[in-house]
């Protein structure tokens, strides 16, 4: 074996190095590739709502006062779900879905900084005070999902959870006024 | 070996290096690059494998969100 000249190493070495940077650049591309694609042929994208709410008035009128809160089958029968997300709770605790309709969910906080996700989907937001985190998707499993807050927010972390209960279509039954509550089991 | 066969300001004659064999160097280093990049190219495909397994047969069942 003939020793080659430093030069020739060297040109080993870039000729290496710039192959794995195609390397590395073709995957970047095809996983962006990927994200892209999926965004405009199946609408997975990143939930990207920005809307401010004031949270100290929140619980007093509007949208997220109490008796607003829950499944509400608006009279075009699109599905929106309020929940306010607090020290240490979500309210309502049991939130019914119906099962293969879009459903919007809107959530805010008057406090701290909070996050949820629902088990078994893709729903997965953080809840920022002064803004209303908004996901929607559809559920196609019927069933109760666990909804933890995911985002440390004090000591009772631990407890803050709530159900998403899905339901099949037939048994979501809105109420005169449009809402829908878990059944009691 | 004693401290006069090697003059060098290292404390204790094992800290002195040995000679260089650049005939040897330059073998070695023509081999390295396919080794590190069988390593490494070992370990990015393992990653790309596992970030494609949750991606396709997790996430996008899972269905759309937005």
């Amino acid at each position: 074996m003939t020793d080659q000249p430093a030069a020739t190493h060297e040109r080993r070495i870039l000729g290496t190095e710039l192959l794995w940077a195609f390397g590395v650049g073709v995957l970047v591309a095809a996983v962006l590739g990927m994200i892209v694609f999926t965004a405009l042929t199946i609408d997975i994208n990143p939930p990207s709502n920005v809307e401010r709410i004031d949270p100290k008035t929140l619980h007093l009128s509007g949208e997220f006062a109490e008796q607003n809160l829950g499944t509400t089958v608006g009279a075009d029968g699109r599905v929106t779900v309020r929940a306010i997300a607090t020290q240490f709770m979500f309210v309502p605790h049991c939130i019914a879905v119906p099962q293969e309709r879009l459903v919007t969910l809107r959530f805010t906080t008057p406090d701290v900084i909070h996050g949820l996700l629902i088990t078994g989907t893709n729903v997965n937001t953080m809840v920022v005070p002064g803004f209303v985190a908004q996901v929607y998707t559809t559920f196609t499993r019927t069933g109760d999902l666990l909804m933890p807050c995911h985002e440390y927010c004090g000591l009772g972390h631990s407890d803050m959870w709530a159900t998403v209960q899905v339901m099949p279509d037939s048994d979501f039954k809105p109420d005169r006024d449009g809402r829908v509550s878990c059944a009691q089991r | 070996m004693s401290d006069t066969d090697h003059p060098s300001a290292a404390a204790s004659p094992s800290d002195i290096a040995d000679d260089v064999d650049e005939a040897a160097l330059a073998r070695v280093l023509r081999v390295v690059p396919l080794g590190a990049a069988v390593v490494a190219g070992t370990t990015v495909a393992l990653l790309v494998i596992g970030y494609l397994a949750i991606y396709l047969l997790i996430f996008l069942p899972r269905g759309a969100v937005g």
